[in-house]
């Protein structure tokens, strides 16, 4: 059986094109990426500097910001 | 005569009065409020983007952090690994390495994991943050803390948020005895006399949220906390008087004024 080709992006499955990058990704979310934080497993970037790393099946992401908290 | 301040993770604070952002109803207030507070070091939290509606609410922007010394916490983090992980983002997202590690299993009373602190602590000390524990207080895990590189402790004084004030001075007290880091008491806070108390115990500042932002008034209760922080402070340098079982009187003993005996009846 073969994996499916997916990713897991802040808790909820989405299908992973091939080639898809961590860059395209936030793109395609249509995130602004300044003032958020970017994690695949366990590297963590700037959204603002989000790498055009390749992402793989099974990759988890994490895409936060800052809000209002004591 | 110098400033009374304290020192924290390498910088030098004179206001005792650390300050959340959670709760308040709006960017205005909350400039209001923290301005009125008098705070130089300020608390946010970490949160997934809402990818349905992408987005961010700005408080970032909202703020003058040139000013103010940033402190994001990894409240909602169950574990160790979780405090981490956060951590690391908040980190990048905000380009500050100060963390106020807060690692809750328990939704209810939302009391700190001792051990799993500890253990978050150990490993984010050794990665270069500044790590400002949120924990029971307990003298010998505030010790264990100092020795894994934190560069604060914070005891609880009752459950968050619950406003219940100071419930246990005396296990504060034991924490207090021999620190050699900056003790913060956060959490459950409800009145300026409540921080006063802290402070006059001896605790090197405190850290409000829901008390300020639930106020009727929030910018006159930072306010009004600003000066109960000062008072407690005041009175630690001061030094209390003891404590006595029985009274002792202010006047002269000497010298009173007597009535003539009252007549005995027969």
């Amino acid at each position: 059986m073969t994996r499916p080709a997916t990713l897991t992006v802040n808790g909820e499955a989405r299908p992973l094109t091939p080639g898809l990058t961590l860059h395209a990704l936030l793109r395609e979310l249509n995130v602004n990426p300044s003032r958020v934080a970017v994690g695949v497993n366990d590297d963590v970037y700037p959204g603002a500097r989000a790498p055009h790393r390749t992402l793989e099946a099974g990759d988890v992401i994490e895409i936060v910001r800052i809000i209002g908290g004591g | 005569m110098a400033p009374d301040a304290f020192t924290l993770g390498g910088r030098t604070f004179t206001s005792r009065l650390m300050t959340g952002t959670g709760k308040f109803t709006d960017f205005g207030v909350m400039r209001e409020a923290l301005a009125a507070s008098g705070s130089q070091i300020v608390t946010v939290a970490i949160r997934r983007v809402e990818l349905r509606a992408p987005g961010h609410d700005g408080l970032l922007d909202a703020l003058d952090w040139d000013a103010l010394q940033l402190l994001p916490n990894t409240a909602g983090c169950r574990t160790a690994e979780e405090a981490l992980r956060v951590a690391r983002l908040a980190r990048v997202a905000t380009g500050v390495n100060w963390i106020k590690l807060e690692v809750i299993p328990d939704a209810r009373y939302l009391l700190p994991d001792p051990v799993g602190t500890l253990r978050a602590a150990e490993g984010l000390a050794a990665d270069g943050f500044t790590v400002l524990p949120y924990v029971q207080a307990d003298a010998v895990l505030a010790r264990a803390l100092e020795e894994a590189g934190c560069a604060a402790v914070m005891p609880l004084a009752s459950p968050i948020g619950s406003g219940r004030g100071l419930r246990s001075p005396e296990l504060l007290r034991t924490v207090l005895d021999g620190a050699r880091v900056p003790i913060v008491v956060d959490a459950g806070l409800g009145v300026p006399s409540d921080a006063t108390q802290a402070l006059e115990l001896g605790a090197d500042a405190v850290l409000v949220n829901t008390a300020i932002a639930e106020a009727r008034d929030p910018v006159g209760m930072a306010h009004a906390f600003a000066l109960g922080v000062q008072a407690g402070r005041a009175a630690f340098l001061a030094g209390r008087m003891p404590e006595r079982a029985h009274a002792s009187p202010s006047s002269p003993t000497g010298g009173v004024v007597r009535l003539p005996d009252p007549e005995v009846p027969v």
